[in-house]
């Protein structure tokens, strides 16, 4: 079974005066999935986002829509509906009015009033079409959002940093929720955000934006294991970067010299463009062990000193000072009730594995 | 300490507030009213209580005419004006780039008395004034508009740009404060740019539109310097006719009389209007 690209965009920029918001965006998303644009603020995501709602026009480039070209075609004639950051109810309506809002003189009006008490059924606000706008929560403002663009049928939904302004409690929350309602609706869900967990957690694919560019699309897990280079390593998660000098290839294996670690094989990663002789390795603090004796049956020891702890309750963090390396290197360990327990200024030893060394190739800026 | 609690802290500083609108508003409105209860009898004042002004001014069928003229023509300018300053007030709310210096030029017409104003638009419109003449040079008439000036479309324009600034203010106002995304959001829903006007931007700002219609119709139904000036015959309003009981025809009680009935009568229109518009503006969906 082919899945249908929903969106296509091809070769998009867009410039204001001389500043470059976003260029050479090529992206295609699949029907159904949900899909995550990611970077730090700035980075030119929501001008993509925008520019897929129609509100901005590209200076270059196509966006199709459902295979159609969606050049002059104004927001309000497209297929596709916003949940906007602010969520932008309006405050002159009642949930009632707002859900219905898109469907007023479209839809006779028995059938809006069922598809309003449907929508609200949808987010668990039902029965609140009398409630005034401004007697809702943050938590209900977001789902009479959610509630408002959903009822138009939209054959995309566009989310706009949609959970930033909840408190953390009810944003993980909200994160499942979405995610099961994309899931029954099979509507194609694009959301942009700058928290890397809310796009692993609710996303099938994500794409990692940075200084208006696309640097990597992929699932979140290919994401973690395999990022294209440092800028998107250090976005996703921890990382620890080592510089490192590349010493031979076979195949699919590099043999490098991994500074204070010292010689180690590891596997190359497809994604990454270029390895030259100066190369980085990224290694996640989940993945390094750390003991009081020298460990065994790792092909790579070091030993160090802990030069910070700091307690996350189901992780400990360490890190840990080692010779040879500028900045300390940082290890989690899960708090399996104070097995491992070690204090400032304590001597560790680090083991780690080649497997879990990340190929970050060579820096080409 | 003296201002030991919150309230006696909260008296005291209002206090002088307080002793000024009691002696210059509420002082003054019960002297009016005990006036409207007594008689003029020539050169005394005949202070037994009685409710023949309210009669007589009720009876007087110039009394009638003239407060429902000054009714008709302050709602003219409301109109008039509120129609003309929505415009405006979104432009520069919505599209300016400079909003403080097209905020600056709206209020200039503030900065010349309002009598040399009501004098200029005499120039303007009179028999042998610059309208005249400019359309005479054109040939496009041969002989002076006669039509111009002294009658009530004169009072309606004179007032109307007086008042200009303080439709185009409160409707600015309520213009700013609309969040952008509630516009995005209607279009976002399928409206057009007209009914997005409609559906969002006119019934947030109906509350600037109704302060703007109050701001002007209470004042302009009371004002007497421009329909004396530019007004004529056809063009005097109430506030005249109250001037003239206080000034020439010497019967303070009467005049008393006649702005208490002007003051309830604005009074009922604004609350009707308020009403109103507030229930159209719930109506909207």
């Amino acid at each position: 079974m082919t899945v249908n690209n929903i969106i296509e965009l091809r070769g998009v920029e867009k410039r204001y005066g001389t500043f470059l918001a976003a260029s050479g965006i090529n992206l295609d998303l699949k029907e159904g999935e949900f899909f995550s644009l990611l970077g730090p603020s700035g980075c030119g995501k929501t001008t993509v986002l925008r520019m897929i709602a129609g509100f901005q026009e590209p200076t270059k480039g196509t966006v199709l829509i459902d295979g159609q070209d969606m050049e002059g075609v104004p927001a309000n004639n497209r297929p596709t509906n916003m949940v906007f950051q602010s969520y932008a109810i309006f405050p002159h309506l009642n949930v009632g009015n707002n859900v219905a809002y898109g469907l007023r003189g479209k839809a006779p009006k028995a059938e809006i009033e069922q598809r309003v008490a449907e929508a609200l059924e949808m987010v668990e606000l039902g029965g609140l079409q009398d409630r005034g706008a401004s007697e809702l929560s943050g938590g209900q403002r977001q789902r009479v959002a959610l509630a408002r663009a959903l009822i138009m049928r939209p054959k995309v939904l566009l989310l706009d940093e949609p959970l930033s302004a909840l408190d953390k409690k009810l944003r993980e929350q909200m994160q499942f929720e979405m995610r099961n309602l994309q899931q029954s609706l099979g509507i194609t869900f694009v959301m942009v955000t700058h928290d890397q967990y809310e796009a692993m957690t609710m996303s099938d694919r994500i794409g990692v934006m940075f200084n208006g560019r696309l640097k990597q699309v992929d699932t979140p897990t290919t994401l973690y294991a395999r990022p294209c280079d440092q800028q998107v390593a250090s976005f996703i998660g921890e990382m620890n970067i080592l510089p490192s000098k590349l010493l031979g290839e076979t195949g699919n294996m590099l043999s490098i010299d991994a500074a204070a670690f010292g010689r180690i094989e590891i596997e190359r990663n497809p994604n990454v463009a270029t390895s030259s002789k100066d190369m980085n390795i990224g290694i996640r603090p989940e993945q390094l062990e750390i003991a009081a004796e020298k460990p065994e049956d790792y092909p790579s020891t070091v030993q160090g000193t802990v030069s910070n702890v700091a307690f996350y309750g189901e992780n400990i963090h360490y890190h840990i000072q080692v010779a040879g390396a500028e900045k300390p290197i940082s290890v989690s360990v899960p708090n399996y009730f104070h097995t491992v327990d070690f204090k400032r200024g304590d001597a560790v030893w680090l083991g780690l594995q080649g497997a879990s060394v990340i190929d970050l190739g060579t820096d080409i800026e | 300490m003296i201002f030991r609690s919150e309230a006696s802290r909260g008296y005291t500083l209002s206090a002088p507030a307080t002793a000024y609108v009691g002696f210059l508003v509420a002082a003054p409105l019960v002297i009016l009213i005990a006036y409207s209860f007594w008689t003029q009898t020539y050169v005394t004042l005949d202070k037994t209580p009685t409710l023949k002004n309210y009669s007589d001014a009720f009876a007087d069928p110039l009394v009638r005419h003239l407060m429902l003229r000054s009714i008709w023509i302050a709602g003219a300018v409301t109109v008039v004006t509120v129609a003309l300053a929505y415009p405006i007030a979104y432009f520069i709310a919505m599209k300016a780039r400079k909003k403080t210096i097209w905020l600056l030029l709206i209020t200039i017409p503030f900065w010349s008395s309002y009598l040399l104003r009501v004098f200029a638009w005499k120039l303007i419109l009179g028999f042998n004034g610059v309208m005249n003449s400019a359309l005479m040079m054109l040939g496009l008439i041969d002989e002076p508009l006669d039509f111009l000036l002294y009658n009530e479309f004169a009072v309606v324009l004179t007032l109307a740009h007086a008042w200009a600034p303080f439709a185009i203010l409160p409707i600015y106002v309520s213009l700013q404060k609309i969040d952008p995304s509630l516009l995005e959001a209607a279009t976002d829903l399928g409206n057009s740019p007209l009914q997005r006007f409609m559906r969002v931007t006119l019934p947030l700002t109906i509350p600037g539109i109704i302060a703007a219609c109050l701001i002007i119709f209470i004042p302009t139904v009371g004002d007497y310097v421009t329909p004396a000036l530019v007004g004529g015959s056809d063009g005097k309003m109430i506030a005249n006719l109250i001037q003239v009981q206080f000034g020439a025809a010497n019967n303070w009680p009467l005049g008393a009389t006649l702005s208490l009935i002007a003051m309830l009568s604005v009074g009922f229109v604004a609350i009707v209007f308020v009403i109103t518009a507030t229930q159209i503006g719930r109506r909207i969906r």
